[in-house]
């Protein structure tokens, strides 16, 4: 962001109004410079000068070059992370985004860039997690890959995983529930929507394809089932470090385990009347 | 424009309530609610003569400083009464929570009737009025936290220097924002709108405010006000960033955004 007179960044902005704006941008206030810009250019064109350097950016260096910049989005993910430690007390709000924003050494009027609902603060959070997530289980599968682990088997595989995934919420468990409602707002059911099914699909890839009793959409919709009943009930449980919702996790899990052996036992006997018939048939013909 | 304004001063409130039939309350209310200052933000609104913008922010403020307030008592069930009542009074002092406004208007007149007006609904704290230019702003740089300007930036000769000034005196991630008149893409709307401002505002400032001139000079101002899209690219070229706007009224008013990265 300090290097804002460089073109190259310019182009990663999203409006298109480049008209004219590569060379206007080089032009320099006429007001006194102040201490801190060192260079003072004449008011006229300049298109190919070097960017005035001595902006201080907030990222302690003296306003070099294209070293030190970056994208609208960075910035935003910064600030993002940075508003999280301020969720548990403000909530999820543009006051946490404020908060935020006042560490980097920003206006807090920077949390203007956001939603006053922060919806962006709590989706930015959910893909975080989802990522931590994911490194989690791809860190485990190179040690059982390296012979260092066991593999588990499916059903304490999926127990770990969720459990994994729901104990990044203790922090913020408090302010949950605003966040969950607010995630359920129209305007953010396809981002929320989509975070949650790649989340269930990455950890079923991490599962490992071993049972192939059920067919993949069931199995996407038995674990998001699973993941969000034992949300839910992790909002409600109060035992110490939430045995209870551990607890029931296992529980569904199990359940999901035992449908799954259900459904083979019957397609196995489904397969062995088909076969007792084919026989009575051949023997029939014969 | 001194002119005009000096001339215009005393009436300028009433002007507005009966040539906007009252609507321009509800436009500076959207501005304040788009803006969202927390407490402890500081406001610089340029060419807000009478107080409107400064007024509705400190309102703003001082209601989330109570939301605040009653969320931290709420959370300190498990203190004594000696330390509740403590922090409370710390706290009673404190209403806008460090915010500040400071009016800065080129016309003396202005902001004479805006302290008037100040006294008048009894605001005292966090405002403060300065004579000023907005192209060349009596202030140091990166002090503020938001820059507003309502339905001033069309009355200024060098928008550019304005725009420029507005960057210099943001805070890094500060926030710009801007109230004008602007154009109307409808063209049904965009006769009425043309009817009614070339027929009835001169009328109206005649026969209340005693001037057909400087109310006629107001409607062709707004005329030759860039629209919004051209205003957008000014506003990106003195440096802003993530610039957008909104409009209000199908593009009779529209507010623009940005913000200094």
């Amino acid at each position: 962001m300090r290097c804002q007179h460089c073109p190259p960044l310019r182009a990663l902005q999203a409006s298109a109004t480049l008209s004219g704006a590569s060379d206007e941008h080089q032009k320099e206030p006429l007001t006194p410079p102040s201490q801190q810009q060192l260079q003072s250019h004449p008011a006229g064109h300049q298109p190919e000068q070097e960017p005035q350097g001595p902006r201080p950016s907030y990222t302690g260096q003296g306003g070099q070059e294209s070293e030190d910049y970056e994208s609208e989005e960075q910035l935003q993910h910064r600030i993002l992370t940075a508003a999280l430690e301020f969720v548990p007390q403000h909530g999820w709000t543009a006051e946490a985004i404020a908060e935020g924003a006042k560490t980097l050494g920003l206006s807090v009027a920077a949390a203007g860039m956001f939603h006053s609902d922060g919806s962006e603060l709590i989706l930015h959070f959910v893909s975080e997690c989802n990522a931590k997530l994911t490194e989690l289980l791809e860190q485990e599968q190179k040690l059982v890959q390296l012979g260092e682990a066991e593999k588990k088997p499916t059903d304490e595989f999926l127990r770990d995983a969720v459990e994994a995934r729901l104990r990044m919420l203790i922090p913020y468990i408090e302010k949950w529930p605003q966040a969950l409602s607010v995630l359920l707002l129209p305007r953010n059911i396809p981002s929320s929507l989509s975070l949650l099914t790649s989340m269930i699909d990455d950890i079923w890839h991490y599962a490992g394809d071993q049972s192939t009793d059920f067919n993949w959409y069931t199995r996407r919709a038995v674990l998001t089932g699973i993941y969000n009943t034992t949300e839910l009930v992790m909002l409600q449980d109060s035992s110490p470090d939430f045995e209870d919702t551990w607890r029931f996790l296992e529980n569904r899990v199990a359940d999901a385990m035992n449908m799954s052996n259900a459904a083979s036992q019957v397609q196995s006997t489904g397969e062995a009347v088909v076969q007792g018939l084919m026989g009575a048939a051949v023997t029939v013909s014969n | 424009v001194y002119q005009v304004f000096e001339s215009v001063a005393k009436k300028y409130d009433v002007m507005n309530d009966s040539m906007t039939l009252g609507i321009h309350r509800v436009w500076k209310d959207i501005l304040v609610h788009k803006m969202n200052p927390t407490p402890g933000t500081v406001l610089l609104d340029v060419a807000g003569g009478t107080g409107d913008i400064a007024f509705r922010f400190i309102n703003y403020v001082r209601s989330v400083r109570e939301r605040q307030l009653q969320r931290k008592l709420k959370n300190h069930q498990s203190l004594s009464w000696q330390e509740i009542f403590e922090s409370y009074q710390k706290d009673k002092f404190n209403s806008l929570g460090d915010s500040q406004v400071v009016v800065c208007d080129i016309n003396r007149e202005m902001l004479k009737v805006g302290k008037q007006k100040a006294q008048h609904l009894g605001y005292s704290e966090g405002l403060s009025w300065v004579l000023g230019n907005a192209e060349e702003l009596p202030f140091d740089d990166d002090k503020f936290d938001v820059y507003t300007i309502a339905f001033g930036i069309r009355n200024v000769t060098r928008i550019d220097m304005a725009l420029q000034e507005a960057y210099r005196v943001l805070k890094p991630g500060g926030r710009f924002l801007c109230l004008e008149f602007s154009h109307v893409s409808n063209p049904v709307l965009s006769r009425l709108y043309d009817l009614y401002s070339f027929q009835v505002i001169p009328v109206l400032g005649e026969v209340i405010a005693g001037d057909w001139k400087s109310y006629q000079y107001l409607v062709e101002s707004i005329r030759q006000f860039p629209p919004q899209e051209e205003l957008k690219a000014m506003i990106e070229d003195a440096g802003f960033f993530k610039v957008d706007y909104e409009n209000l009224n199908f593009g009779i008013v529209a507010i623009h955004s940005g913000f200094k990265l």
